[in-house]
């Protein structure tokens, strides 16, 4: 599948707030863990020779299930292919919990996610759509479930 | 470079709803002619195949960072994405009606991360806004048990309903009313954030602060019905079994749950937390069922 790889260089370049030197094992058989610089832009993990500047390769963090496996170690597993986990050494507990959490957020659907419910709850709350005045309320992707959009409600009724 | 491309492209073709579908023309790269493609958009993931009923993409274009413009073409109802990277290829394409054309250029304009994290920043800053003028007329210090069974959960449609009462009673802070106002003149001030363009990049996901003393446990029956099925796509079994989606998460009534509260916090980074958990939890739960 073709994708466009310069463009994704680039991207790895932006500044990030979750960076830092992992243990990195692959998914396969025989892999070993090695040290990697490890970089979380937008929904993308970026992971680099130390001290390289283009990245060795990318994960984009769809559809992936984040597990912690030991009190330092975390895995990525996708959900099409479960069982083949890549696997993250890190320094302590703290930094192996602020990664999880990172990356669980790191996925534009998580996001939709919560759009959603606080668009919900804010139409809920005020009889109004909150997405009305910036004129994206009609956007296929601020729907929510069924696609159904909210109706708007007379605001004497709260 | 790596990537995972047999799960960016099962992303694709698997049952979380795309945010745009339909046949565009794509100039080639070395062969320059217009090949006309189908075209899949979810988040900021715009997919190419051959055919609307091909089962693999093509190629994927990554839109983070990309700018959408109208283009000078011989062809009609053309628009590039460009990207603003050194050599950075430009991606021609062409809609079969002016329609088409318009609602994928605004489609796709508004397809990356950085401005779906803008926009949920946005609600999530008014919704606190919100509560916390709201709490003014609520409860100070420990609300009632009966309050919270009196709170209305009613379902809209398809929204999930959670017992933002919770956020409410806890809430130690009484600001006036007229807090709720002044939210509404700073969310004009704020239209100009979202429609222009922006540069925003990192992610402040406030930390929460260790669990507070949990007298409140019992103000919290924060109940969500997260639609986690369909929608998420990612609780969906897509190992191949496209069909089953996973349960709904049951609507939690109970009061043994931490209180996503805290009154050191906004209450919406800790809620945010535990709901990026609690999706976390049942999706290894419904996969552990499969």
């Amino acid at each position: 599948m073709r994708f466009n790889e310069k463009e994704l260089v680039c991207l790895s370049r932006q500044p990030s707030e979750m960076a830092a030197e992992l243990g990195m094992r692959g998914p396969k058989k025989g892999d070993v863990v090695k040290k990697r610089l490890v970089k979380l832009v937008v929904n993308f993990l970026f992971y680099f020779r130390t001290d390289e500047e283009e990245p060795i390769g990318a994960l984009l963090l769809e559809q992936c299930r984040v597990e912690r496996e030991d009190t330092q170690t975390f895995s990525i597993a996708f959900l099409d292919e479960a069982e083949r986990k890549y696997l993250f050494e890190c320094d302590s507990e703290e930094q192996c919990k602020d990664w999880i959490d990172s990356i669980i957020k790191a996925s534009y659907e998580f996001m939709r996610r919560n759009l959603i419910f606080y668009r919900t709850e804010i139409h809920r709350l005020t009889g109004k759509d909150p997405l009305e005045q910036y004129g994206i309320s009609d956007e296929t992707r601020f729907q929510g479930n069924s696609g159904s959009q909210l109706v708007a409600r007379d605001t004497s009724s709260l | 470079m790596k990537l995972n491309e047999r799960s960016v492209a099962h992303y694709a073709t698997c049952d979380s709803p795309p945010d745009q579908t339909g046949f565009l023309f794509k100039k080639g790269e070395r062969n320059t002619a217009y090949h006309r493609r189908w075209f899949i958009l979810k988040g900021n993931m715009l997919f190419y195949f051959e055919e609307r009923e091909s089962r693999e993409p093509i190629g994927v274009i990554v839109l983070e960072g990309c700018t959408v413009e109208l283009c000078e073409s011989a062809e009609e109802f053309a628009f590039a994405i460009k990207f603003d990277c050194a050599k950075a290829r430009v991606y021609k394409l062409a809609a079969e009606s002016q329609t088409a054309m318009e609602s994928w250029v605004k489609a796709l304009s508004r397809a990356s991360f950085d401005y779906m994290r803008l926009v949920v920043k946005e609600l999530e800053r008014q919704l606190a806004e919100i509560q916390d003028a709201a709490g003014a007329g609520g409860h100070q210090g420990r609300p009632k048990p009966s309050r919270r069974n009196q709170v209305a959960r009613s379902r809209s449609g398809a929204s999930s309903s959670s017992s933002s009462a919770s956020c409410l009673s806890s809430s130690a802070s009484v600001p006036s009313m007229t807090a709720v106002y002044s939210a509404q003149k700073s969310l004009q001030d704020e239209v100009q954030l979202i429609s222009g363009s922006f540069k925003e990049n990192g992610v402040t996901w406030s930390k929460p602060p260790a669990a507070s003393a949990n007298g409140s446990v019992d103000t919290a029956p924060s109940c969500v019905t997260w639609d986690v099925c369909t929608d998420s796509g990612v609780a969906t079994g897509c190992g191949g079994d496209g069909g089953r989606a996973p349960p709904v998460p049951p609507r939690r009534l109970g009061a043994s749950l931490e209180s996503p509260v805290s009154p050191d916090t906004g209450c919406f980074s800790k809620l945010h937390d535990w709901y990026g958990r609690e999706v976390e939890e049942l999706r290894a739960q419904w996969l552990q069922s499969q």
